[in-house]
């Protein structure tokens, strides 16, 4: 997808990629999910991770945000190796991004904006005046702002995903790894979600990893996807999502993009 | 490492102040942003400017006071400099002032265009009215004979389905009756065991050292085993299995409410009761009079030894114990620890299916169910002391 409009935007810490992966294996002890996968993630890009459920697109996600180790390989963000780093330097680099969990994971003892606000207690010097101001801009970014005294278990699932990308953004990082963003949520609510996206994108040169199988979403906002599959563990493809869906030779991949169910596509 | 650490590192790169103050003269002032304007370079900074900004405004009319924004030489903003920018915006606005933003990025008006108007950010605080104390002592009432109205049903609905698993043995879940059986009671052996044989010890002491006086140490055996058999066995026992089992079982069903899991038992039709309670109160029926016991044998054992320090053999010890101990002292201490068995597992499931929503709620259900667990043993206990007393029993 063709974005004449992104903006260079100068980042303190020079590297030629905001995520680069280099030979990384994924798996839990002897069960190898994928295998050698080398990819690379621009700045400001949105990038999507598909793939069928089960392949381990959750898994790799937790690998590149340095939540599980992964079993050979490296991940570089903005240069720097979050797999080998330890102590303050991998807080560091822990802070440069955002995560949005697939169920949440809001912390169910505190209300809406104690939730956004809590990581700006631990590592700025803002009042709290001030962090509620920022964590009510937050909430009114992905439509909540009415909601802010409400605790997690009294919103819906959908409102509390957009909730956790609310905190997932409180430090404002440059990078925001979100899990199935739009999983659940209606058509307008999830439009309105794939536009906060590319705005955030688009102005703040924020850069999205996202894991999704929504294909409306995938081609509205994907600058480009990566494809993984079960049985090859590994990418089958890359690029653009329509283009692929177009074009694309692959039968998996022109299963997935065009809906075929696997018995047609058998 | 500690947070400051962190803060100073996230935050080096910026040691200018990224946004200074200047007032121009009495109704022109002016906020020059400068390079990154972020979460960690605003810090200190958005209150000093915030606080010149009120000493400003406070001084002469505040309506004909002009506020530039000068955004100009800023290279990167992101969504704190945003709010930083709005908060400013109101602060001028409702003293009537005005407010200017000057040379900010095109690029960043679709974002700050999704805050309009900004005042929906800025919510009037909601003063919570106080409840009266008729009303928290009547809510507290309330809350009281709901408890007990839960209670009433959930015991009924158990009699019938415990009854029902008398006459349909077949359909009870019997792995799920093993694994609490295990879980519950072999698991608990070890903690059983320490803990009887410390009481055993520490009773024989206490006692001796009483009876010293009057040269009675030989009557402490039959003392101590009648104590244990009767009251210490099967009450340490039920206050551990109210720690260990009576939690567990609230936190399991309550993790399985909050998943809706019990949810998804009632719309397929099945009794959460029948299929989740039956077998943890049947499990807690088998081990509760099987770990009174273990716990009677080890504690006797423990105050045997004991006694030995004061002379008294194992066959003297054994034979005052025969003479003051019978089966009915053993039968009657068994029969109250399988009430025992019943209450505590029986309300570790009832709170367990009584939990809120969230994971602090299923904390709620443990900590309530070993408190409710811990006061009905004690009930149990005086109100079988009291029949034990009236029929000698």
């Amino acid at each position: 997808m063709d974005m004449p409009n992104k903006p260079s935007i100068q980042f303190p810490n020079k590297s030629p990629f905001a995520i680069d992966v280099q030979n990384l294996t994924v798996g839990y002890g002897s069960n190898v999910l994928m295998q050698n996968l080398n990819f690379s993630v621009n700045y400001g890009e949105i990038f999507v991770i598909l793939g069928g459920s089960g392949c381990g697109k959750s898994s790799l996600l937790k690998n590149l945000f340095g939540l599980y180790q992964p079993l050979a390989g490296d991940v570089l963000i903005e240069g720097q190796n979050i797999t080998s780093a330890v102590g303050a330097q991998r807080q560091k680099i822990m802070t440069s991004f955002g995560v949005m969990y697939q169920q949440g994971a809001l912390f169910g003892s505190m209300n809406l904006l104690d939730n956004v606000t809590l990581f700006m207690q631990e590592y700025t010097q803002l009042t709290q005046t001030q962090m509620d101001l920022l964590a009510r801009c937050k909430l009114d970014l992905v439509g909540l702002l009415p909601y802010e005294s409400y605790m997690p278990s009294e919103i819906s699932g959908g409102m509390q995903k957009r909730a956790a990308i609310a905190r997932a953004m409180a430090l404002d990082p440059k990078i925001l790894f979100l899990d199935e963003p739009s999983a659940g949520l209606d058509p307008i609510t999830s439009a309105d979600l794939d536009s906060t996206i590319q705005d955030l994108s688009k102005n703040l040169g924020i850069t999205f990893v996202i894991v999704s199988h929504e294909l409306a979403s995938i081609y509205a906002i994907a600058d480009k996807v990566i494809m993984l599959d079960k049985d090859a563990k590994g990418i089958i493809a890359e690029g653009d999502p329509k283009v692929l869906r177009d074009t694309s030779k692959d039968p998996r991949v022109h299963q997935f993009f065009n809906r075929i169910m696997s018995k047609d596509a058998a | 490492m500690s947070t400051s650490d962190t803060i100073s590192a996230v935050s080096a790169a910026s040691d200018a102040p990224v946004a200074v103050w200047s007032q121009i003269d009495a109704n022109n002032a002016k906020v020059l942003l400068n390079g990154n304007v972020n979460v960690y370079s605003l810090g200190g900074v958005w209150t000093q400017i915030r606080d010149s900004q009120d000493a400003w405004l406070k001084q002469g009319d505040s309506k004909s006071k002009s506020l530039t924004f000068d955004a100009s030489k800023v290279t990167f903003l992101d969504g704190a400099g945003i709010a930083f920018l709005i908060g400013l915006e109101e602060a001028q606005t409702t003293s009537g002032a005005k407010f200017d933003v000057l040379g900010l990025d095109a690029r960043y008006e679709p974002l700050l265009n999704e805050f309009n108007p900004i005042s929906n950010l800025f919510p009037v605080p909601v003063v919570k009215p106080k409840r009266s104390f008729v009303v928290s002592t009547g809510m507290a009432a309330q809350n009281l004979i709901d408890d007990a109205v839960g209670l009433i049903s959930f015991t009924g609905h158990l009699v019938a389905d415990l009854a029902w698993s008398i006459r349909y043995p077949n359909q009870v879940r019997w792995g799920d009756f093993v694994n609490a059986a295990v879980q519950a009671g072999i698991a608990a052996l070890p903690i059983v065991g320490l803990v009887a044989f410390l009481i055993g010890v520490i009773l024989s002491f206490q006692a001796a050292i009483g009876m010293q006086q009057f040269g009675a140490v030989s009557f402490v055996g039959p003392l101590a085993a009648l104590g244990i058999v009767r009251e210490m066995g099967p009450l340490i026992t039920a206050i551990l299995l109210a720690g260990r089992s009576s939690a567990a079982f609230a936190a399991e069903i309550g993790t399985m409410t909050v998943n809706s899991e019990v949810d998804a038992l009632v719309s397929g039709g099945l009794s959460p009761i029948r299929f989740l309670v039956v077998p943890r109160v049947l499990a807690g029926i088998l081990v509760a009079p099987i770990l009174t016991l273990f716990a009677d044998i080890v504690s006797i054992f423990s105050s045997m030894l004991t006694m030995l320090i004061y002379g008294i053999p194992f066959v003297n010890f054994y034979n005052g114990m025969l003479s003051a101990v019978d089966i009915e002292d053993i039968g009657s201490g068994l029969i109250k620890a399988t009430l025992f068995g019943v209450v505590v597992s029986a309300v570790g499931c009832l709170r367990g299916m009584q939990t809120g929503n969230g994971a602090a709620a299923v904390g709620i259900s443990a900590t309530r169910a070993v408190v409710s667990s811990i006061v009905l043993i004690v009930v149990v206990d005086g109100i079988f002391a009291f029949i034990s007393y009236k029929t000698g029993f």
